[in-house]
């Protein structure tokens, strides 16, 4: 999910305060522990993203690996570099996940939650 | 429950198995942990200057298949396994009681070009797992390893690891044997593993596809596609040379486990050679019965890669077809990129598989065949 600036939109109920905003560096992620929820927060390309840090496919700390790019191909089916710093590698099988949308580059059947991240007076709170 | 009971027991976690097997848990091996155990002329040749070329001198004896894989690019990890700290780790994820540790780099044994130095990293490799790495008080097997470009002393090196306690099993790289595994030059082996009482592993690496099938692993030219058909192709090979020449009939008390390839291919492959088998019998004139039961009879299969974890219709059907509840045993094959977690086979099978047989799979079937 995209960051949203705006509290005006979540129910103050339903934010839970992570870290401040200047805690993550470009390219990093942090992963907290909310309500009993992993939840990793990622600050890559001037957005920020919280997936759930649980695999989807077997269970393995999803959020914890390579955050990097992948090969797509371009028009003309030439292989291109793509996404760069957008695709987390679960560290147990490889398996990535857009950290944008939370979905599995391969298959539609096995998304990461997503939650929306809130920046608040510098905070940096996940809706849920 | 009565020890009388004849009702199956109920499995519905696996907190409820009394023992979990691993027969696919692999090590890392180095070659500076292997080139200590070396013995001469190879000690003296491979030794004599500190740190071989830039290159090391594995990567030189070794063949490299140079395939991009997750965790070349290190999109997935794996961890390193070469001591009892590293492999408690592995214990405590996986959650086994016993397991029959086998290697990596040496899965390309079968690739080494001197044979000689082949047979003597065998010889040092096994010399490290049992100094170093079996440890049967907290669960620790081994399964010897044996270079197929020498049978001879293959069969020598299984005579004098025979009564290791911690040796479970012996391991044939099986990805690059050249001949095939039905050959006659194999019997010497053969005949020791059966008189050591001694199951024999067979197990491929994806790569070894650039040895027995070079020139479409060349045209593949990717690593996706060799690893989803070397594995269950290059046993598909032996098996059925090893069916035809008669190799199960010879050595009738010699058990044979066919790892890491899936399987669905194996039911398929059972009802294949015997359908061929029907109008071609002069092909093997020494079998006795029907080929897929000397499949059944004398062959297990392992688990890991589970393919189809998320469709439990064709999941439970495909282990019913080859009666995996007497021969199919859990494996992890961690820390492999592509290990299975514990739990991943058990979660469908309950819906078709008792107790009793889920308890065979996971751990049964392996305590009596390894005899631990």
């Amino acid at each position: 999910m995209a960051t949203n600036t705006d509290p005006q939109n979540a129910d103050a109920d339903n934010l839970h305060h992570v870290t401040a905003a200047d805690d993550i560096e470009d390219g990093e992620r942090v992963v907290v522990d909310i309500k009993g929820r992993e939840i990793a927060v990622f600050y890559s390309n001037d957005e920020y993203h919280a997936l759930s840090n649980y695999c989807t496919h077997q269970g393995g700390p999803a959020c914890e690996g390579l955050l990097s790019g992948t090969i797509d191909v371009d028009e003309d089916d030439e292989l291109v570099w793509a996404c760069d710093d957008e695709i987390v590698s679960c560290p147990w099988h490889g398996w990535e996940f857009d950290i944008t949308s939370g979905e599995h580059l391969a298959s539609d059947e096995y998304r990461l939650p997503s939650y929306d991240v809130h920046v608040i007076d510098g905070d940096l709170y996940v809706e849920f | 429950m009565s020890s009388q009971s004849t009702e199956p027991a109920t499995v519905r976690s696996l907190d409820d198995l009394e023992v979990i097997v691993d027969t696919d848990f692999h090590l890392t091996e180095r070659q500076e942990d292997i080139f200590p155990y070396l013995e001469d002329p190879f000690y003296s040749l491979l030794n004599s200057q500190s740190d071989g070329d830039d290159y090391g001198y594995l990567g030189r004896v070794y063949p490299s298949h140079g395939m991009l894989y997750s965790v070349t690019v290190g999109k997935a990890d794996s961890p390193t396994v070469r001591t009892s700290e590293d492999i408690q780790k592995g214990k405590d994820l996986i959650g086994w009681d016993k397991a029959i540790a086998t290697p990596t780099q040496n899965l390309y044994l079968g690739a080494v070009h001197h044979d000689d130095l082949a047979a003597a990293l065998a010889k040092a490799y096994n010399r490290w797992l049992l100094d170093n790495i079996i440890d049967t008080d907290n669960g620790v097997y081994g399964a010897a390893l044996v270079a197929p470009q020498k049978p001879l002393k293959a069969a020598e090196e299984v005579d004098d690891l025979a009564d290791e306690p911690g040796i479970a099993a012996v391991m044939i790289p099986s990805g690059s044997v050249d001949p095939t595994l039905g050959n006659e030059i194999y019997y010497p082996l053969y005949e020791a593993c059966e008189r050591a009482g001694l199951p024999i592993k067979m197990h491929n690496a994806a790569g070894t596809m650039m040895t027995r099938f070079p020139t479409q692993w060349r045209s593949l030219n990717r690593a996706l596609p060799v690893h989803a058909t070397s594995h269950n192709m290059m046993h598909q090979v032996n098996l059925a040379d090893m069916l035809t020449q008669g190799v199960p009939v010879r050595f009738p008390d010699l058990d044979f486990v066919v790892q890491e390839s899936g399987l669905g291919w194996y039911p398929y492959f059972m009802r294949r050679f015997d359908h061929d088998y029907m109008g071609a019998k002069f092909d093997a004139p020494m079998l006795e019965k029907k080929p897929s039961e000397y499949l059944r009879d004398q062959f297990y299969l392992t688990s890991q890669p589970v393919e189809g974890a998320d469709d439990p219709e064709y999941l439970n059907q495909i282990i019913r077809l080859f009666e995996g509840e007497n021969s199919l045993m859990f494996s992890s094959d961690y820390p492999h990129f592509d290990f299975d977690y514990t739990d991943a086979l058990m979660k469908i099978m309950r819906s078709e598989f008792n107790g009793d047989e889920i308890k065979n799979i996971y751990g049964e079937t392996a305590d009596q065949l390894y005899q631990f």
